[in-house]
């Protein structure tokens, strides 16, 4: 039994599939990425497991089905979600934003308030800012932010550098790394950039109109010429 | 002096009035047309217990507070909820319950309006001018009723939340808050503070099967007059309000009173269709 279990998934949005048949296996600890170009369902995926489409087929955590959990029963079950285009609350500070994510959490305020603070100083500087006049880079720290005071064990993180300064995906990148070493979390990122994926993720999935297409780890995928002309430019 | 002093107390009273209303639409993006009927509920509930069954006043505006937000919880589930992101249908069906109890009160209690007792009798000089305890009362409680709701809004996680659910609900939901269960508590506390308000507003003018009509407007010019609610745009367009009324009563005529107020609404509608202050705040 893997960590986390997407089992023949289909997922709609009203009555167009997004989804087709969809099977990936996370273990613990692991870091993986979801590959594709835009509207290969990168999105729909994550969006499905946190229950925000209509899905056929199964997800488990820890062997548990999430399906019919809802979103707010799913972020209970420990499952974090830093979507890509955040949907943070702009007219709220960042310390207010942070303290939504602990809606569910509410015992782990302190150690989860320390740790995002480690991770990315400058929320705590800037924590009384409104997120409406901040930078992509830091709304970005906030959403991942966000989701940590859920208390993950899962986090999926939807396009964590797009848009961004090549510094501050570096940033972003450390934080992964250490929310996964240091904390222990579990984490499913999509990416489009291949390159970028690689340098984070142990394995990966080719996501292609909702279909995967291949998997494998970095190393086997890197010498599939097949792929490296679609997905990896050269 | 006796206009400001006037002004001042009635605004607090309207900002009361309008808060509920304004709750309702930012939490949940739903303009209750039947909004007033819980005033009107407030006020009939309190006049049966506390005036005709002689049950202590507090006690009297507690139920009604209980029952307006029992009423609002029932119109959730059975109203709302169902029709959920059909707004037409939404308004149009509050509108029409607002009649039917209207109609429901005519046929309890008459079609004649009733005077209610001052909650607390009196009156006395506030720098000059004449005030009634009842209104220094009604004004004061509508106050400290909007400096808890601030600070439960601005300080407790389910206040967060309903700010949460208002800018952004797939952001709430990812973030573990139920968006439904924050509505339901939202349209539950907007009732209680429609018939605390009801009995309060009751006690100023009077009882009358009508009386849901006049706090809606007040109500509806806060909203788009402020834009999008928030507590404090609620408080400063209730004194725009407020003042506008009674400087229309004492310098015009009674009769216009709400006249302005009407007026107000349309000539922001057409000038900046945002509000004042619009901006997805609570």
């Amino acid at each position: 039994m893997s960590f986390l279990e997407v089992d023949k998934l289909s997922a709609f949005y009203g009555k167009a599939q997004a989804l087709h048949n969809v099977s990936i296996n996370v273990e613990p600890g692991e870091i993986i990425a979801i590959v594709g170009a835009n509207g290969a369902g990168k999105s729909t995926l994550l969006d499905s497991v946190m229950g925000l489409t209509t899905v056929t087929g199964d997800i488990r955590m820890e062997g548990k089905s999430l399906v019919g959990l809802g979103s707010a029963g799913i972020v209970s079950s420990g499952v974090g979600y830093a979507p890509e285009r955040f949907n943070l609350f702009p007219y709220m500070s960042v310390h207010d934003n942070l303290m939504v994510g602990a809606y569910t959490a509410r015992a782990d305020i302190e150690k989860n308030l320390t740790t995002v603070h480690q991770l990315f100083p400058r929320l705590k500087e800037r924590s009384k800012q409104e997120t409406s006049t901040q930078s992509g880079g830091e709304r970005q720290m906030v959403s991942l932010g966000r989701a940590l005071m859920t208390s993950p064990r899962l986090l999926l993180v939807d396009e964590p550098t797009i848009g961004l300064a090549p510094k501050v995906c570096l940033e972003i990148a450390e934080a992964l790394k250490k929310m996964r070493n240091e904390l222990g979390a579990t984490i499913v990122i999509t990416e489009q950039n291949a390159n970028f994926a690689m340098t984070l993720a142990e394995r990966l999935y080719v996501l292609e109109s909702g279909v995967i297409k291949a998997q494998g780890t970095v190393d086997e995928l890197r010498n599939d010429k097949r792929l490296t002309e679609a997905y990896f430019g050269h | 002096m006796q206009i400001i002093i006037q002004g001042l107390l009635l605004s607090g009273l309207y900002a009361l009035i309008a808060m509920g209303f304004t709750l309702i639409f930012s939490v949940g993006r739903v303009l209750n047309l039947a909004y007033g009927a819980y005033l009107l509920i407030g006020g009939y509930v309190y006049f049966t217990i506390s005036q005709t069954l002689g049950v202590p006043k507090l006690i009297g505006l507690f139920i009604a507070a209980i029952v307006g937000c029992m009423v609002g919880l029932l119109k959730y589930r059975l109203l709302v909820k169902p029709l959920k992101g059909n707004h037409v249908a939404v308004e149009i069906s509050t509108l029409i319950l607002a009649v039917v109890l209207q109609a429901g009160v005519v046929f309890i209690y008459g079609d004649s309006s009733k005077i209610l007792l001052p909650i607390v009798a009196g009156v006395t000089q506030v720098a000059g001018a004449s005030v009634t305890y009842n209104l220094l009362a009604a004004t004061m409680a509508s106050w400290t009723i909007l400096i808890g709701l601030y600070f439960f809004v601005r300080k407790t996680h389910v206040g967060r939340a309903m700010q949460a659910v208002s800018m952004d609900t797939r952001g709430a939901s990812i973030s573990g808050v139920d968006p439904d269960k924050i509505n339901m508590f939202t349209w539950g506390l907007s009732g209680a503070l429609g018939a605390t308000a009801g009995v309060f507003f009751a006690s100023y003018t009077q009882l009358s099967p009508s009386m849901w009509v006049a706090p809606l407007i007040i109500s509806v010019a806060v909203v788009i007059v402020g834009g999008i609610g928030s507590i404090i745009g609620t408080l400063i367009v209730a004194h725009i309000v407020g003042f506008m009324e009674v400087l229309a009563v004492a310098v015009i005529a009674p009769e216009l009173r709400g006249v302005f107020t009407m007026l107000l609404i349309i000539g922001v509608l057409v000038v900046r269709p945002q509000g004042l202050f619009g901006r997805e705040e609570l």
